[in-house]
């Protein structure tokens, strides 16, 4: 049994689906068929040893419609659950690779894919079959791997199936911990890409199940020290606020413990150093001194001394070590002086350095724990929005029954003031249902039987009764939620130079100390006569040079660096989630502020998608005399046209009987018998075969058509009574979106199949100024690469299957939510609601969000460069009295970093998203 | 061959960090012999303690990307 995919020109409507699909079926081995004309295609299942494709196309051919090249007619794809390169060894070098692939549309993809792999060196033969998406591989493992192969295929424009998993990754505490989880899943054999992040705990892994299970994958993230768990969908949020509220009060205990010790020690030490004669004695006591510092290393200090042993046992270096070697060292040289005679220059302790220290370090890090909740609060709000129970029919009643257990095709009941639990289409009832949690829409939107309403949305007003269509994982909220998260898991390019820079600090900063101690030690101590300068009574070059070492250590702050990129992808991504704009990534951001072009899909996305009346011309009679022949003739007929008469008609308060002997006649019109007479409706071509002169009204007649109608002649007993014109009518606020986009500077596009005529009536309408027009749906992405080869920048707003290609292809793809599922998975933004003013608007957050990446990193690095010289004493000999940071002073800045770059960020949720 | 590599590492790293303390030895003990007002020999010991932590953790941040390089040849 074979199954193709025939593409046909000249489908128009149902008629026209149901006339081809027939003609298809006459066939005798065809066994099943089915068309539409939307897509342009007719599916067929036939038997080859009964008939053949040719037999199939002459019968369509024959019906009147015209079947584009053989080369066109594509197998259908074949959808197979597993997704995964399976690898299986040959002979030792030589191995043969599967891989799945995803986004080929032709045959011809197909070979595209063949030809780069056969290029690669190490390739023996690759081949692709497009049916079962599939690319066969055999290749020498000593020359290439399957990392390879898949950069091949992904770089040709193609995507590769992947087994991925994402996890839950606890105990980070700083960008450093992710880079090095991330180091060490790449480093594991069968894990082909690791992305960590750490605002969001996660980590998001590709990897091949033949080599390496999911339970391994976590045992690799415990190795190196942290916590990792399957993330679950269930009550998610509910977990992950636990989790948090767990940290915030750690955190909390520690900062109490440590505050309330800090407090004495520091008066103890710093009164005997100084000479405090307002601090009593008995806190100046070395001994007491010793007991309070010791608590508050193993308690609120132990957490950094922990993580840098687990780190350290895997050889893996982060933002602990650095506060651990920091504060290690300023205890163990005070425990020294207390318990050993190391002479005059080693009286004084400095447990309050070590205690202050840890005291700022705990106050950064509960206040990250406060303000790092805050950041995911979009996707918390988002999960906090699915119903947790539906009431459904059985038996003719009604019974609650938890969300999960929700079936397809389930009757759901749901009453005023109730969530909607899951996606279905209403059968029952009249509401109308608040989408703004999802859609950021703030009207009502009113559904009636067989409208679409979509689970977690609130019902107002009436009671509905819907069946269940989308449940559990396929709802509309749970792909709303995986697109957010996938997206806030994945990097922006501008993020490789903050992850070099954050995966080489730490040794960056224990270099410069250790070339800070080799500096004060041996050169500045003398050169700058630091005994009589200093005037702090201290004279040991060690303990100097270690202070100074110590505060670089402690001022250096990778996590400002790590955090910058990660934390406002976070915040903005979540903003356009609250706003119906689902943005997948970072590297749009970046891809986003380059457009110069935006290109518009005409049907659907600019304007309705379905045809209005728009004229009515009377020759003799009154326009609605014409309007209620043309919709008697059309009453029976499912053509999209007709309907829109119809219901034109209909919305004049003109009454349709019924006709008698009602005919289509294919690609041409409809003949009726009312009243004993012949009513026709149709093209001018119809008219003429009946015998009908239609000169003096051709000109009116093609006016209408260049201003992009679809005009129709009407006639009465072979007398034609006027014209009738429909059109595919503007979306409100279609003028409005191209208006601000020119506004922001952007040139304005418009793609279309139409002819040239119509498109551009259409186009002057929105206020377009450069029409692609007659281009046919697979040459849509060829027409993007025309204009990217101009050296614009493209981004493609579309809806359809047809424009997948053309979404793929533009440097941004932007679908529209009422879309296919094809389209939103081509694209790189979606727009939830049905409003292409949203375009603008999520140009406008991935600039936004782009500007607060860059301030970000900005302030991070300003903040380590200037820190850190100062740390390092470069002020020390240009200053009177001379000056150094204090230790407790650099712990309290470095805390301060990294929450001011959360806070920055978080100043985004305010703004207003205004195009 | 991981383990080897660990074992290998931990070597290079010891004897980078005794190295460096070797170095900071002689130095410090140069400066003790020719300012013995300034430098005491309890700031020789105490520094080199310091010294050798921070090439240890500085060595061994840097010699496993070395010697795993080296052994994939």
């Amino acid at each position: 049994m074979d199954d193709v995919i025939i593409k046909i020109k000249g489908m128009m409507c149902g008629h026209c689906e149901k006339t081809v699909t027939e003609a298809a079926k006459s066939v005798k081995g065809v066994t099943k068929a089915s068309s539409d004309f939307k897509k342009g295609e007719a599916k067929v299942s036939f038997d080859s040893s009964m008939t053949t494709l040719e037999t199939i196309k002459k019968a369509i051919t024959d019906a009147g419609y015209e079947v584009m090249d053989e080369d066109e007619a594509c197998p259908v794809p074949v959808k197979f659950p597993v997704s995964k390169p399976e690898v299986a060894v040959k002979e030792s070098g030589i191995k043969k690779s599967s891989i799945k692939i995803t986004g080929m549309t032709c045959a011809s993809c197909a070979q595209n894919i063949e030809k780069g792999l056969n290029k690669l060196d190490g390739v023996i033969k690759a081949s692709v079959n497009f049916s079962f998406e599939k690319a066969a591989v055999e290749y020498d493992s000593s020359k290439v791997g399957t990392a390879e192969l898949e950069n091949t295929i992904t770089s040709l424009g193609y995507g590769v199936a992947k087994n991925e998993v994402t996890l839950k990754v606890g105990l980070m505490h700083c960008a450093s911990c992710a880079l090095n989880i991330e180091t060490a899943l790449k480093k594991t054999k069968g894990i082909t890409s690791a992305n960590v992040s750490f605002p969001l705990e996660r980590a998001k892994i590709s990897y091949d199940p033949e080599q390496i299970s999911v339970q391994e994958i976590i045992k690799v993230i415990e190795n190196v020290g942290y916590s990792a768990s399957l993330k679950l969908g269930k009550s998610d949020a509910d977990r992950e606020q636990r989790a948090r509220d767990e940290e915030i009060k750690n955190q909390k205990i520690n900062l109490i413990i440590a505050l309330v010790l800090a407090i004495p020690i520091s008066l103890g030490d710093m009164g005997r150093n100084l000479g405090w004669a307002f601090v009593p004695d008995f806190l100046k006591n070395d001994y007491l001194l010793f007991i309070l510092a010791t608590i508050v290393m193993l308690f609120p200090g132990r957490q950094f001394f922990e993580g840098t042993y687990k780190g350290l046992k895997h050889g893996m270096t982060d933002m602990n070590l650095l506060i651990a070697t920091g504060t290690g060292a300023a205890y163990i040289i005070s425990v020294a002086a207390t318990f050993l005679d190391l002479g005059e220059a080693y009286k004084h302790t400095y447990y309050d350095t070590a205690a202050l220290l840890i005291m700022f370090i705990v106050l950064g890090r509960y206040l990250e724990a406060l303000t790092k909740g805050k950041t995911s609060e979009a996707i918390r709000k988002l999960m906090g929005l699915a119903a947790k129970t539906a009431r459904i029919m059985v038996n003719d009643e009604e019974k609650e029954i938890p969300v999960e257990d929700v079936k397809i095709n389930d009757i759901v009941v749901v009453r005023p003031g109730e969530k909607i639990p899951v996606d279905g289409k209403v059968v029952n009832g009249l509401t109308a249902v608040d989408e703004s949690m999802l859609t950021g829409e703030s009207i009502p939107v009113e559904k009636t039987v067989g409208a679409q309403v979509i689970g977690a949305t609130m019902n107002k007003t009436g009671m509905i009764q819907f069946t269940a269509t989308k449940v559990g994982s396929d709802t509309a909220l749970s792909q709303i939620i995986k697109l957010v998260e996938d997206a806030q898991t994945q990097k922006a390019p501008i993020q490789k130079l903050a992850d070099i820079v954050a995966g080489h600090f730490i040794l960056a900063v224990h270099v410069l100390a250790l070339v800070t101690f080799f500096f004060w030690f041996f050169i500045g101590f003398e050169k700058f006569n630091v005994p009589s300068t200093f005037g702090m009574g201290m004279v040991s070059p060690f303990l100097f040079s270690l202070l100074i070492s110590i505060t670089v250590l402690i001022i250096s702050c990778p996590c400002a660096v790590g955090l910058a990129t990660p934390i406002a992808i976070m915040v903005g991504t979540g903003k356009g989630a609250e706003n119906g704009i689902l943005i997948k990534g970072g590297e749009v951001l970046e891809k986003a502020q380059k457009l110069d072009t935006i290109v518009f899909d005409k049907t659907g996305t600019l304007t309705k998608g379905e045809p209005a009346l728009t004229d009515v011309i009377a020759v003799k009679s009154t326009e609605n005399e014409v309007l209620r022949l043309a919709a008697i003739a059309e009453k029976g007929s499912e053509h999209p046209l007709g309907e829109a008469i119809i219901k034109g008609a209909k919305a004049r308060g003109i009454d349709v009987p019924d006709a008698q002997g009602f005919k289509a006649i294919p690609g041409r019109g409809v003949e009726v018998e009312y009243g004993g007479k012949r009513v026709v409706i149709g093209t001018r071509k119809l008219m003429s075969e009946n015998g009908m002169d239609i000169t003096p009204l051709i000109g009116k007649l093609e006016e209408l058509e260049q201003n992009g109608k679809t005009a129709m002649f009407v006639a009465e007993n072979n007398e034609i009574a006027g014209i009738i014109a429909v059109a595919d009518t503007l979306k409100e606020n279609s003028k409005e979106a191209v208006a601000n986009l020119h506004k922001m500077g952007f040139s304005v596009a418009m793609i279309t199949g139409d002819n040239r005529r119509t498109a551009e009536a259409i186009a002057k309408q929105v206020g377009i100024d450069r029409v692609l027009s007659e281009v046919l749906p697979e040459d849509k992405a060829t027409e993007i690469k025309k204009l990217q080869a101009q050296g614009l920048k493209v981004a493609m707003v579309g809806d359809g299957i047809n424009d997948a290609p053309a979404l793929t292809q533009s440097d941004v793809g932007i679908a529209i939510g009422s879309g296919t599922d094809v389209a939103i998975e081509s694209a790189q933004i979606v727009l939830i609601k049905n409003d292409v003013r949203d375009v603008a608007k999520s140009i406008l957050l991935s600039k936004l969000t782009l500007n607060k990446i860059k301030q970000n990193l900005f302030w991070a690095f300003f903040y380590n460069s200037v820190g850190i010289p100062i740390a390092m004493g470069i002020l020390y000999p240009f200053t009177n009295p001379p000056y150094l940071i204090n230790p407790a002073l650099a712990a309290a800045a470095m805390a301060a970093s990294s929450v001011t770059v959360t806070l920055n960020t978080l100043l985004m949720k305010r703004i207003k998203l205004q195009e | 061959m991981e383990k080897k590599s660990g074992i290998y590492s931990l070597a290079a790293s010891i004897a980078t960090s005794i190295v460096i303390v070797l170095l900071f030895y002689i130095l410090a003990a140069g400066k003790v012999s020719t300012n013995p007002e300034m430098y005491k020999t309890i700031d020789i010991y105490a520094g080199m303690v310091y010294v050798f932590v921070l090439s240890m953790i500085v060595s061994a941040s840097i010699w496993p990307g070395i010697i795993e390089k080296k052994m994939k040849g």
